[in-house]
């Protein structure tokens, strides 16, 4: 077993990783309790708004903050689109057939990455905030990852609140109870549901441009690190963003605190489904697991 | 007795009706072409395309009664096929079995595996087993990237790091070495299979699957062991996608973990949506996408990305507009061509008549 001191660099990582998983756990819950919608997209959607920032920096030389917003940006753009087409269309379809259609989505987005910029190129995106940091212990912690953490606690701790006090929030959690009778009294249903779009949109876009500085930007690694929020998503059984946010820092840690451990570090990646297992076995020994309607916690 | 009159009482007795009488003239007839003609019609590079269609065949067969007769979504079949195609190499590595023996052995197999791994999903609602299976294509992704397949070395993983030379071959049966041989042989397996999984959907098990289908209490209620026969499906289609894994791998001589990509399940999955995953038609089309389609693509040139691309938008517009998929919308398209052109020559011909 590595000493205390060999862990050590890699609780940051670890931290910021999780931050980030945290950041898209929470707008897909949101996102999943306002519509019925699970966006498996999600990680396709930030991986290409940060290529599209990639390319703004380093081919048309633009300022680099114009670059990150713009990723946010198409995140949230993207993602209202799709909502308001596809959304719209399968409102009324099982949530399993609305998740599948979010798959398709994914190939597509997967698709046209590959095609504007393949795969055998290797990019970089480095934020501004790379370059400062700190040191604790053994640990150097640079502030991209600050970022990445306290992004994820504001956004958490934000969501939670703004459903809580906003009347958009209300109408919000008001949906996720019960979208026949929220329509009955008089709630712009369609107006809610496209912020909620939006705003799961923006959080997918910032996830990207994050996860590609902390992690790799690469379309297929990207696009496929949302199976780590859909595990964080699962074990707070697309309910509670409390949860959501503590499972995405345990998943985001233990993925990176067995990177020292010889004898398993291969099989790290393995951490998000070993946990959903554990989560579901504890949870179907308690009771049935259902997507009962209830509201966001 | 008139020869129709026989028919129909032939028809009545099997218990077929018109349409599956049709359905199996056309099989047989497919099959008959399929064994005795197309290996010798197609070139080199398409015999192998067709190969791999066919095998390819199986797991969406797999996929489609998984989603289409039980509503069970599975993403992550692909890696199920890996699984397969790892157990079959190492059976076929290890053990001089009989080819038919051996790739039955790894479909029982990976069924057992596939089974207890999708064990703790089955308890849970549809949308939770399509989230677990697609965490366990990539759990699976990662396990195989450290084992990498067997090629002829010892021990349980059966992996010798062979840096230079080609690593020996998975072996195919004796009377199917060459490869239009072997496509013979995987269309006559593939055959044995698809009867198999007719037998259980025309049986018991595909009577309870389709009232776990059209409701899970209802079922329940009517007495159906909900949590059995949703194990048996998936069994089944563990053991239908094992058996293609292991044919995958005699196909190609040799396999590679970057053959099984996770987005690979996910592709699959599309594609057996546009195929139709109600029918069993569905499985031929959506092989057919799969690997046809592609390798159409690189004779004309095209990048594969579009293919991607084309399985990305064949499944939303599948999922929106059409959820019997191409297997169900292109004869009903094409009767519907057809009864149009009928009227419009109708409606001519007569005119035509009349002139002076």
């Amino acid at each position: 077993m590595p000493s205390w001191s060999s862990f050590q660099p890699f609780i940051p990582i670890g931290l910021a990783a999780g931050g980030a998983y945290a950041l898209s756990g929470v707008g897909m819950v949101v996102l999943y309790r306002a519509t019925g919608v699970l966006n498996l997209a999600f990680g396709a959607i930030g991986a290409m708004g940060a290529l599209i920032a990639w390319s703004m920096i380093n081919t048309w030389h633009v300022p680099g903050g114009v670059a990150y917003v713009a990723c946010i940006l198409f995140g949230g753009v993207l993602t209202l689109v799709y909502g308001m087409i596809f959304g719209r269309v399968l409102a009324a379809r099982d949530p399993l057939v609305k998740a599948a259609a979010t798959l398709g989505l994914a190939l597509l987005l997967l698709g046209v990455m590959n095609r504007l910029w393949p795969a055998q190129v290797t990019r970089t995106l480095t934020l501004p905030s790379d370059n400062g940091g700190f040191a604790v212990g053994q640990a150097n912690v640079d502030w991209t990852q600050v970022i990445a953490v306290g992004f994820g606690i504001a956004m958490t701790a934000g969501t939670a609140l703004f459903l809580r006090v906003t009347k958009l929030g209300t109408a919000m959690r008001a949906l996720a109870d019960d979208r026949e009778i929220t329509a009955t009294l008089g709630v712009p249903v369609r107006r809610v549901e496209a912020a909620a779009w939006f705003g799961s949109g923006l959080l997918a876009g910032a996830a990207g441009l994050l996860l590609a500085d902390l992690d790799t930007l690469a379309s297929d690694a990207l696009t496929f690190l949302v199976i780590f929020t859909v595990s964080a998503a699962l074990i707070a059984r697309l309910r509670s963003l409390v949860v959501t946010f503590i499972a995405a820092i345990v998943i985001g840690l233990v993925d990176n605190l067995i990177t020292p451990i010889n004898s398993i570090t291969n099989f790290r990646d393995m951490t998000p489904f070993v946990l959903a297992i554990v989560a579901l076995l504890f949870f179907a020994g308690r009771r049935q697991y259902s997507f009962a309607r209830g509201g966001i916690r | 007795m008139p020869v129709g009159g026989r028919v129909s009482g032939l028809r009545a007795r099997l218990g077929l009706g018109r349409r599956d009488a049709l359905d199996g003239v056309v099989i047989v007839a497919g099959v008959i072409f399929a064994v005795a003609a197309l290996p010798s019609l197609l070139s080199p590079y398409w015999v192998v395309n067709a190969t791999i269609a066919f095998i390819y065949a199986l797991v969406a067969l797999g996929l489609g009664v998984l989603a289409g007769r039980v509503g069970l979504i599975s993403l992550g079949q692909g890696a199920v096929l890996a699984l397969g195609g790892w157990v079959g190499a190492r059976l076929l590595f290890a053990t001089s079995l009989p080819y038919p023996i051996a790739i039955i052995v790894a479909g029982l197999i990976t069924m057992v595996m596939g089974t207890l791994i999708g064990l703790p999903a089955l308890r849970v609602s549809g949308l939770y087993l399509a989230l677990v299976t697609l965490m366990l294509a990539g759990a699976i992704n990662v396990v195989l990237t450290d084992t990498n397949f067997p090629n002829g070395g010892k021990g349980f993983l059966g992996y010798n790091d062979i840096s230079t030379g080609t690593p020996p071959s998975i072996r195919r049966p004796s009377i199917a070495a060459s490869d239009p041989a072997f496509l013979r042989y995987t269309v006559i397996v593939v055959l044995v299979m698809f009867v198999l999984v007719l037998l259980h959907i025309r049986g018991k098990p595909g009577r309870a699957w389709a009232a776990i289908r059209q409701s899970e209490p209802a079922a329940l209620a009517a007495g159906v062991n909900v949590t059995v026969y949703k194990m048996w499906a998936f069994a089944l289609a563990s053991f239908v996608t094992g058996v293609a894994g292991a044919l995958l791998g005699s196909s190609s001589h040799v396999l590679y973990n970057y053959q099984f990509p996770t987005s690979q399940s996910i592709i699959l999955f599309a594609v057996a949506l546009m195929g139709g995953i109600y029918t069993m038609w569905g499985a031929v089309v959506a092989a057919f996408l799969f690997q046809i389609v592609p390798s159409l693509f690189t004779v004309w040139g095209i990048s594969n990305d579009w293919a991607t691309i084309l399985f990305g938008v064949g499944a939303l517009q599948v999922l929106t507009t059409a959820p019997a998929g191409i297997a169900h919308q292109f004869p009903r398209d094409m009767a519907k061509l057809g009864r149009l052109l009928f009227g419009l020559a109708r409606r001519v011909a007569p005119a035509g008549g009349r002139a002076p």
